[in-house]
């Protein structure tokens, strides 16, 4: 094998896009829980756009290469050290057979992506690599089938994104302007003072926080009605308000329906952004309508494609 | 009946009628899922039913890149009240479809039909001996009823499956006859072995796999109800009927699949 697990982070895991069509079957669609920065690795590699990547929280994993292999960190800033030499972000980087790379310390955000040249020697679970059920532990082993062609065709001076997209990318995903939402079905049953509330006061995250959901900490709301409905198919990014009268914002490894009222959504450009926030960030919303929702996930988008 | 439609974020919608746990209303979900289904649009990435709503999860951008984008405007929602109109024309017979071009509904997906012809019966046997079924005693107690009356109770009637969730496989059934109905657990249990059939207020249901739990154990299927084989998956989906029918312990571990 040729990635070996030398030591076990807290929760580290292989991910993809997520697995989509089986959500009827209670099957969870997973997946990244920052597709963006996820992307941005595979991009820079010249991946396609879905590829697995390690997916790491602070405390890291760490990983001993027995193989050639280029690759890429994007996302979070746990300061990679590569044989205790630090090394770049968003950065095509060569490592060689015996390389240990080992993160140090979170600077910024919460998690961190680590992407491979080439294709992953694993098979596929209906069509991805993520699972809910799955984390890395120690001595896992994973290999990546090298692109014959991979060479030095991705280090420096063969980019294939500009420093400038990825500059914006990461920019936007660690900003910390108020998330746009769109208000869901329950969104009416709040107090009309709680909407006032939800709108205009800070939250921020919650130690419990994890790929199933972030409970958000900060005023509480309440509902005009009592909190009990059928439940309904629910989606990553969903705004659940709790008995308690708190909130939790459902992340990738969410299940596939829920029975809390259903307030809205953070939109997907914006889910990055929240995965990445810090415990210590004040979270605004924003309300936002779907038109303005899809210009901005197309905005996002189209500097992916037209990358030069 | 009422339809709605719900924008879901950027990525869903909801159909949806009255919050009803009812027969006739989850048929109709079934009905517009099958429906829906029909068209083969390739930016449709989920079609969830759940009780008295429909979740339709789409692609953003294969949705402006298909021609039933620009068809309707380039919105989701028309697009989305589309597909009512189509259904609801399909239910009641009509030929022309104006919103959806060349797309004729099949008329044996229609709600009328597929109302009428639930689907068969799966029948699940299940142990009820009192080694498996590990809170009978508790209905017992609270319910001043006896085991045997709980187990004719349970394997009598036919429940039909509302929705899945929780774990891959878990089907949520009703509705559990008063007599028998029982609260959860005020807390979970850490582990509830994979096979237990439960009891949770007027729903039942079975755990697919060993998980925590806090639905009142009655018994166990030797039956697995969920294979990750991608030939097998799920043996359940919305709209099933289910019964139980009792076996003993031995055949319980002659059938055993776990």
């Amino acid at each position: 094998m040729a990635i070996k697990i030398i030591k076990k982070g807290i929760s580290d895991t292989i991910q993809d896009i997520g697995r989509y069509g089986y959500q009827h079957l209670g099957i969870q669609a997973n997946g990244y829980l920052d597709y963006l920065s996820a992307r941005l690795a595979n991009t820079i590699l010249g991946n396609p756009t879905k590829s697995p990547v390690f997916e790491i929280h602070f405390p890291a994993s760490s990983f001993t290469f027995t193989k050639s292999y280029i690759i890429c960190i994007s996302g979070a800033n746990f300061v990679p050290v590569l044989n205790e030499k630090s090394i770049a972000l968003d950065t095509a980087i060569e490592v060689k057979e015996n390389d240990t790379l080992q993160f140090l310390k979170p600077i910024e955000g919460r998690i961190s992506y680590i992407a491979i040249q080439g294709k992953i020697k694993e098979e596929a679970w209906l069509d991805s690599h993520s699972y809910f059920a799955n984390s890395i532990q120690k001595d896992d082993q994973f290999e990546w089938e090298a692109r014959p062609t991979m060479n030095k065709k991705m280090l420096p001076g063969n980019e294939t994104i500009t420093s400038l997209i990825i500059n914006e990318i990461r920019s936007h995903v660690f900003s910390t302007s108020p998330l746009h939402f769109i208000p869901g079905p329950a969104w009416k049953d709040l107090t009309h003072e709680s909407q006032k509330v939800f709108l205009s006061t800070g939250y921020h995250i919650g130690m419990q926080a994890n790929r199933m959901g972030y409970p958000l900490k900060g005023a509480l709301l309440q509902l005009s009605k009592p909190n009990q409905y059928l439940s309904a198919a629910v989606t990553r990014g969903t705004l659940q308000l709790l008995p308690n009268g708190e909130l939790m914002v459902l992340m990738a490894d969410h299940q596939t329906i829920g029975g809390y009222a259903n307030l809205g959504q953070i939109i997907l450009v914006d889910l990055p952004r929240l995965a990445q926030a810090s415990n210590q960030t004040s979270i605004h919303f924003k309300e936002t309508s779907i038109e303005t929702a899809h210009k901005l996930y197309q905005q996002i988008e189209k500097k992916f494609i037209h990358r030069s | 009946m009422n339809w709605q439609l719900q924008l879901l974020g950027d990525h869903a919608l909801v159909f949806s009628v009255e919050e009803k746990m009812s027969e006739e209303i989850i048929s109709k979900m079934i009905a517009l899922k099958k429906n829906i289904e029909a068209f083969h649009f390739d930016f449709i990435k989920e079609l969830i039913p759940s009780y008295h709503t429909l979740t339709l999860v789409y692609d953003i951008e294969l949705f402006y890149g298909s021609e039933i984008a620009k068809e309707n405007n380039d919105s989701i929602t028309d697009f989305g009240n589309a597909l009512l109109t189509a259904f609801n024309s399909a239910a009641t017979n009509v030929e022309s479809v104006s919103s959806i071009k060349n797309l004729k509904s099949n008329n044996d997906l229609s709600e009328k039909k597929s109302f009428i012809e639930l689907e068969k019966i799966i029948r699940i046997p299940v142990c009820y001996d009192e080694r498996l079924g590990i809170d009978l005693e508790n209905i017992v107690l609270k319910n001043k009823i006896s085991v045997e009356e709980i187990i004719k109770i349970h394997s009598e009637e036919t429940y039909l499956v509302y929705c899945l969730g929780f774990l891959p496989g878990f089907a949520y059934m009703g509705k559990v006859r008063e007599s028998i109905q029982i609260a959860r657990h005020a807390s979970p249990r850490k582990e509830v072995a994979a096979g237990s059939v439960g009891i949770a207020g007027m729903q039942t249901g079975i755990y697919p796999m060993n998980s925590p739990g806090g639905w009142q154990i009655i018994g166990r299927t030797p039956l697995k109800i969920f294979d990750h084989n991608p030939a097998i998956l799920g043996k359940l989906e919305a709209g099933n009927q289910i019964q139980f029918y009792p076996i003993s312990f031995s055949e319980f571990e002659k059938l055993n699949e776990y």
